[in-house]
């Protein structure tokens, strides 16, 4: 994810976010870890890519575990309460080292 | 040769420019009519919360528009013009290529419409009706499409400024009304639309039988007319929750569940405080909001500690925690939306430590100067800004 996400670029990360939903992958990462500054515009982004995970999962036989990292825009990610949706990491490695969800 | 021309330059008159809008747009489809020899000139414009083209200008059609006729796009002939992006010409009119019945009723036998298009995207439709049968040429479509650009880039100004009139004056009825006289606290207010671009910030302040006072403030995501349209609901639909219960949290759970039904897709903050009758203790929850801001006499302001909780409209089970923090008399509240803090090429913490520096017990007014002075100072803002100040009366002297 780039440095800066806010109203200017949200509908292109959107569109990333959905193409990597439609690949259907068994693990997605956001790696937001380069981000510094994220407003609401990317806020809507992550959760839109939350609910087309939730609604693809409701169906699919191999469900996709979303995953997100973050450094400084930490605080922004806790204080909206995406960490509850989504399991949050500080690094990558440690997005793929942790087992799956519910094992 | 010499006719084209002059058609060419009725529709692309420079004098039309001087026109506002609305009769550049009436004028337009006059001379679109002339000069196509057609009968009927419409434009159908798209409202894009329904997905149907209203019928918004006419000349020799004007029932249509006194009528508000309403047609789906992908549907009849106008519909298939919306959906395809691609001009559509009729030289057969029945039940089975138009929908309009204007059209059908009134003898209508040849169409010939084309997209209205602003900003890469179709906002409508404008068509040309004979009552003669006639194949419309190649030549024809042209003039039609050079008409449709101007009417097009028309339509697109005055929809942007009708939307913003109405967002600015529905932002300016929801100031709170004032407070009434039995509440002791001292509570000023700012509002600033963003990028001279109202949103969907709002506060409320309001007094409850019992004697408790709440303090709302709020940030819907997006801006313009639609952000404004949502935060007024949501305005009134806490209000009226807050007659029901007394817990925060419960009202914003119940705010969610309203959103997630009735307005889907919409996010928003919402952060509620609810002061006990005499300001010494105060119950707050966060949906997603940044805690305010405290400042007691003698101490550092600091951002007050609560549970933070998922933000408004994205889903029924999200935890709602409700944090009891007693006050210190004289203490000020600063509550603010995040255009105050959030700048770019900046983290957060700084815009939040930023604000705890400046934000001093005192009257609330000159609080609220100050944190603007501080933190918006001579730039204006890219995001709307809203901040709620509350100081509450200090200790009783003692006899």
């Amino acid at each position: 994810m780039p440095a800066e996400i806010d109203v200017t670029n949200a509908d292109e990360i959107r569109e990333v976010l959905r193409v990597a939903v439609s690949r259907a992958p068994a693990l997605l990462i956001i790696d937001m870890s380069a981000t510094t500054f994220c407003d609401s515009a990317g806020v809507q982004a992550i959760i839109d890519a939350y609910n087309l995970v939730a609604a693809r999962n409701r169906s699919a036989a191999t469900p996709t575990q979303l995953r997100l990292v973050v450094s400084a825009v930490r605080r922004i990610i806790t204080l909206v309460g995406i960490d509850q949706l989504i399991p949050v990491y500080s690094t990558v490695e440690a997005a793929l080292a942790d087992a799956p969800a519910g094992t | 040769m010499a006719d084209r021309l002059r058609d060419i330059q009725a529709i692309t008159d420079a004098a039309l420019s001087r026109l506002g809008d609305q009769e550049l747009l009436t004028e337009l489809l006059e001379r679109t009519r002339a000069v196509l020899q057609a009968d009927t000139a419409a434009v159908l414009l798209l409202d894009y919360a329904s997905g149907h083209l209203i019928a918004t200008a006419a000349a020799g059609l004007e029932e249509e528009v006194h009528q508000g006729v309403r047609i789906p796009v992908g549907r009849g002939f106008a519909g298939r013009i919306a959906a395809e992006h691609k001009p559509v010409i009729l030289d057969r009119v029945d039940h089975s290529t138009v929908l309009n019945p204007i059209l059908l009723s009134k003898g209508i036998r040849a169409l010939m419409g084309v997209p209205l298009i602003a900003g890469g995207k179709v906002i409508g439709v404008l068509h040309v009706g004979s009552l003669t049968q006639r194949q419309f040429t190649g030549e024809e479509l042209e003039l039609l499409e050079l008409a449709a650009d101007r009417a097009a880039s028309a339509l697109a100004s005055l929809l942007a400024r009708e939307d913003r009139v109405a967002a600015e004056a529905l932002q300016r009825s929801l100031l709170p009304s004032a407070l009434p006289a039995e509440v002791s606290a001292d509570v000023a207010v700012r509002y600033v639309p963003g990028a001279g671009k109202v949103g969907g910030d709002w506060y409320d302040v309001f007094c409850m039988p019992s004697g408790q006072l709440w303090v709302v403030i709020g940030d819907v995501t997006g801006s313009g007319l639609p952000a404004a349209v949502i935060m007024g609901r949501m305005r009134s639909a806490l209000r009226a929750y807050a007659l029901e219960t007394a817990d925060p949290a419960d009202v914003l759970a119940r705010l969610d569940r309203k959103m997630q039904h009735f307005e889907p897709g919409a996010l928003a903050t919402v952060l509620c405080a609810v002061f006990e009758p005499d300001l010494n203790r105060v119950r707050m929850c966060s949906a997603g909001h940044f805690p305010p801001v405290i400042a007691s006499p003698g101490c550092a302001a600091e951002v007050a500690e609560i549970p933070s909780g998922l933000l408004i409209g994205v889903t029924r089970d999200a935890r709602r925690q409700t944090a009891t923090l007693d006050i210190a008399p004289g203490s000020l509240f600063c509550f603010y939306t995040d255009g105050l803090i959030e700048r770019r090429g900046q983290v957060i913490d700084q815009g939040l430590t930023r604000l705890c520096q400046v934000v001093t017990p005192g009257p609330a007014e000159a609080a609220c100067a100050a944190v603007m002075a501080a933190l918006v100072g001579s730039e204006a803002a890219a995001d709307d800004i809203a901040v709620l100040m509350l100081q509450c009366p200090p200790a009783e002297p003692k006899p």
